[in-house]
């Protein structure tokens, strides 16, 4: 049984019909043809599928659609400016080397964003700590970790 | 040339798929949408052994699945990964089998639709098994007796007979053991476990195919060699290469897992074919973690020394584990001995080697393919055999290490070529001086509930795996070179970057040589019918063969150009001088020390087009005659709580060899990561069976497996990485590899500091803290 809902994705009020099994990557990546977000294993455990609901980092892959009607949904393309320049993160993830395969990135400059909107300042255990759920095979996290502690340096200056 | 007029090697710069990666726009495989779409879903053995009495997919077919069984499917038998040449290859696999030997082997699968509906469908096969007796330990599957997995195999064209789950043996031998054993004054052996670890790429194993008109198939898939995959579908599917095309799309990482063709490939393709629609299959994560792993090692090393610690005879028994189907463990043996004899200067020595089937997920290649396993049971055997002469750790394996103008055969023993860059020892006391070696290590008794200790190690992994002499593998690149109307260059490689920047490299190789600015290099997206043959990205091979290959096309493509513009300049092409105007945003070609005789590479190819002189392009091979060692060394720092056996390592040092840097922030890049990995590898990385039921007892779960996170490593003011100031002479601009190296000693190096902490020497990785606490309290014991 389909259902319409709402949902506003990167700024824009989207009218919907979902099946009421749909999970939000679905939707995102089937419905929008937003496949920033990826699909690393439909349970929640890589972190993969992360985008912003109002705000909050979560894991689309977790999320039937349904339950989130009316929400505001960011994904990894809706954080750049309109003019097409790169969100801080994003540009730090290129300054230090932070991407590699860059299957994990989407998820890891959203949860980085989300951090830095709730802390502007983190401590690196601060950052360890909040991106733990988020896994990359490829980076050992260190250029990560530097790249969203450096772009919260520049934030702020 | 000097290093210092480069203006693109070793240079800092943002990847040229990086913007695409961090704005969610880059396309993998998981990501390819095409009309009329199906989606697939596989139905895999419930049984670690069995034979299907019977598979009735009719209730399926009625919800308008597409339905596929072993006789739907090319009744042959293949190998899924075709480096080594022909006549040495094992095929055990076929795409869907009637004889599961492992939970999770394909054996039907069925399209639809939608997921959902290709779901429901797969729910509404039924399979009747009949249960065969399953093993899971290599050595009682050696016993006579033991269920047999395969009665036969195909080796090349011959069908031989599998005898005590033998898959495949090898036994090298140089000098004479005996003469060399009784030459030597200390004469010890160990045995050595490594654990069956799971790839965890972060893209599952994925394939979308397209049936073409013309009876051919267009595929899109996670591989690390479009070409081998074109060619195996081919021969698989028994339709021409040239309707075969496998298209290049990017890697949600490898480290090993696409080194094959992935299992899901042929049965995408078959479907496909059967359905006349194109077909998406993407792995689950369970899936994906029933595929392959790791080859788990077990390790027996005899090592003969004089009092000096000159080590002189070397005995090395190895059994490796390789789970249910022969991927490669042939060459792999070759490998292992390899990596051993490379290591240290062994005059006499023996290698003995088998490879074992079991009950269990197939092992094959998983960043350093066998290196890892070897080193850290030599680099373990290296510290202990230190401390019983009491001499330093780094002083023995200077005195031993094989290093310039020496022989080594890393890649096998039909592998050989000599070393012509080493910086072993730059490394080993550069990096003995950086961390405080003299006054940190010291083996005494440490006290207290946290227990710190450092230990180091060293390794190598070679640059692919070329030689002068063809040998069992095959190892060569091509490429295609075009300079555009404008003075920019595409170049067309089937080389795959799997996300270290391999090319990255290469474009910065196509500047350099050409001067012209990096921006102005395009990296071609190509697939199989644009491009000439590449085997793979593997064996650490990107940036010195595949890059060594497009350096030779892009030198081919140099000689057109000055000789279009000795037509232009009036000079003969051996005048002509080459520089880079980054203002200009182009190469130019000039008179060397005449002025005014000055024209850019885009003035060059609009004349050439406007005179019908023709396009400034080339293509060509290479096969590299030698395979360098890129050399590695770790020191690692730890804190061990003895309350909980948890291990925390506080700091490292690595240090490099990678010849002439080309990406300086990714080369860095490939340490954090080698590091990470290979601390997963040495702490807590393993899957085991619950031999009832032949599963793993991860379950299929990433969490359950139990990987390290951004929150169990050292902080990052805490990991420092260096390289040496080396140049190999037979790289393009002096450069080697680093990919596996960078993995290859870190659980050496870790189990040492390990042992320097609470003076436990952990012969068997995972270092788990159970196993922690159950050694020291053995210790206890032993102490009471």
């Amino acid at each position: 049984m389909k259902k319409q809902i709402t949902l506003t994705v990167n700024g824009v009020k989207r009218e919907l019909f979902v099946a009421s099994n749909e999970l939000l990557l679905n939707v995102l990546r089937d419905h929008l043809e937003l496949t920033g977000a990826k699909y690393g294993c439909g349970i929640g455990e890589c972190g993969s599928c992360t985008v912003l609901l109002d705000g909050e980092p979560i894991l689309a892959c977790l999320t039937l659609a349904m339950a989130v009607d009316g929400s505001d949904v960011v994904t990894i393309e809706g954080i750049s400016g309109s003019d097409g320049r790169l969100h801080p993160v994003q540009e730090s993830f290129l300054n230090h080397g932070a991407v590699q395969c860059g299957f994990c990135t989407p998820g890891l400059i959203l949860t980085g964003k989300a951090l830095l909107d709730e802390n502007p300042q983190p401590t690196e255990g601060e950052i360890r700590e909040y991106i733990r759920g988020n896994l990359c095979r490829c980076t050992g996290y260190t250029q990560i970790v530097k790249a969203i502690k450096d772009s919260s340096v520049k934030g702020k200056a | 040339m000097e290093k210092s007029q480069y203006h693109a090697i070793g240079k800092t710069s943002i990847r040229k798929d990086g913007i695409s990666k961090v704005t969610g726009h880059e396309i993998y495989t998981t990501d390819v949408v095409l009309p009329r779409m199906f989606h697939a879903r596989v139905l895999r053995s419930s049984f670690p052994h069995a034979t299907i009495k019977t598979i009735d997919t009719r209730e399926a077919e009625k919800l308008g699945a597409v339905c596929i069984t072993p006789r739907d499917v090319p009744n042959l038998r293949y190998a899924e990964r075709i480096v080594t040449i022909p006549s040495k290859t094992f095929k055990d696999r076929q795409v869907l089998t009637h004889t599961p030997r492992h939970v999770g082997e394909a054996i039907a699968a069925v399209a639809a639709e939608t997921e959902d509906l290709a779901e429901q469908a797969l729910s509404l096969v039924r399979v009747e098994y009949e249960r065969l007796p399953a093993v899971f330990d290599p050595f009682e599957a050696m016993k006579e007796g033991s269920p047999l997995l395969h009665r036969t195999i195909l080796f090349g064209q011959d069908e031989i007979k599998v005898k005590n789950n033998i898959a495949a043996s090898r036994e090298i031998v140089e000098g004479d053991i005996e003469k060399g054993f009784k030459e030597a004054e200390i004469i010890f052996e160990e045995t050595f476990e490594t654990g069956r670890v799971y790839h965890a790429q972060m893209e599952p194993k994925s394939v979308v195919c397209q049936p073409e008109a013309d009876g051919g198939i267009t595929v899109w898939t996670t591989t690390q060699t479009i070409h081998n995959v074109r060619q195996l579908l081919g021969e698989i599917f028994n339709i021409p290469l040239s309707r075969v095309n496998v298209k290049k799309v990017a890697l949600g990482g490898s480290f090993g897992s696409s080194i094959q063709m992935n299992s899901v490939v042929p049965i995408g393709v078959a479907l496909a074919l059967k359905a006349r629609r194109p077909v998406k299959l993407v792995s689950s994560r369970e899936e994906d973690m029933y595929d392959h792993c790791k080859y788990p090692s077990w390790i027996q090393l005899k090592l003969g020394a004089k009092r000096d610690g000159t080590l002189v005879a070397g005995h090395m028994k190895v059994i490796i584990d390789i789970g249910a189907h022969n991927t490669q463990a042939y060459p792999l043996l070759g490998c292992m001995a390899g990596w051993w004899v490379s290591l240290y200067r062994l005059p006499h020595l023996k290698f003995e080697g088998r490879a074992v089937y079991t009950n269990k997920v197939p092992a094959c290649a998983m960043q350093g393919f066998g290196n890892p396993q070897v080193t850290f049971a030599v680099e373990s055997m290296m510290d202990m055999l230190a401390e019983r002469l009491e001499i330093d750790p780094i002083d023995l394996r200077l005195k031993n290490y094989v290093g310039l103008g020496e022989t080594f055969w890393g890649q096998g023993p039909t592998v050989k070529s000599i070393i012509r860059s080493c910086g072993v020892e730059e490394m080993l006391r550069k990096g003995a001086e950086l961390v405080g070696w003299k006054d940190k290590f010291k083996r005494e008794k440490k006290e207290g509930v946290i227990r710190r200790g450092i230990g180091m190690a060293r390794g190598f992994h070679t640059s692919g795996a070329g030689a002068p002499m063809a040998g069992e593998v095959i190892d060569y690149s091509g490429s295609i070179v075009k300079i555009n109307e404008d003075g920019s260059v595409d170049f067309l490689t089937a080389l795959m970057d799997l996300g270290g920047g391999t090319l990255d490299a290469l474009a910065k190789i196509v500047a350099e040589e050409l001067k012209v600015p990096l921006d102005k290099v395009g990296i071609s997206p190509v697939d199989t019918r644009t491009t000439v043959y590449d085997v793979a990205t593997h064996a650490t091979r990107g940036i010195y063969c595949g890059g060594g290959a497009l350096h030779k096309v892009t030198g081919q493509a140099k000689t057109k150009l000055l000789e279009f513009a000795s037509r232009i300049l009036q000079a003969p092409p051996h005048s002509l001088k080459m520089e880079v105007d980054e203002e200009a945003g182009q190469g130019m070609v000039y008179v060397d020390g005449v002025q005014g005789r000055r024209i850019s590479v885009g003035e060059v190819a609009k004349t050439a087009q406007i005179n019908n002189w023709g396009t400034i392009a080339a293509v060509d091979s290479l096969r590299q005659v030698s395979c360098p060692p890129c050399f590695m060394a770790y020191f690692i720092e730890v804190e061990v709580n003895t309350e909980t056996g948890v291990i925390k390592p506080t700091k490292a040092l690595a240090y490099a060899d990678v010849g002439q840097v080309v990406n300086p922030d990714l080369a860095r890049g490939q340490l954090f990561g080698g590091l990470y990995r290979g601390l997963g590898y040495a702490l807590l990385e393993d899957t085991q069976y619950d031999e009832e039921s032949g599963e793993l007892t991860s379950g299929g779960w990433i969490t359950d497996f139990k990987m390290l996170t951004a929150n169990d490593l050292p902080e990052m003011d805490n990991i420092e990485v260096h390289f040496t100031d080396t140049y190999e002479p037979t790289g393009p601009f002096g450069a080697k590899g680093i990919g596996e190296a960078a993995l290859n000693p870190v659980a050496a190096a870790l189990a040492n500091a390990v042992y320097n902490a609470i003076g436990v020497r952990f012969k068997k990785i995972p270092i788990t803290p159970e196993r922690v606490l159950e050694a020291l309290k053995g210790m206890e014991k032993r102490n009471d």
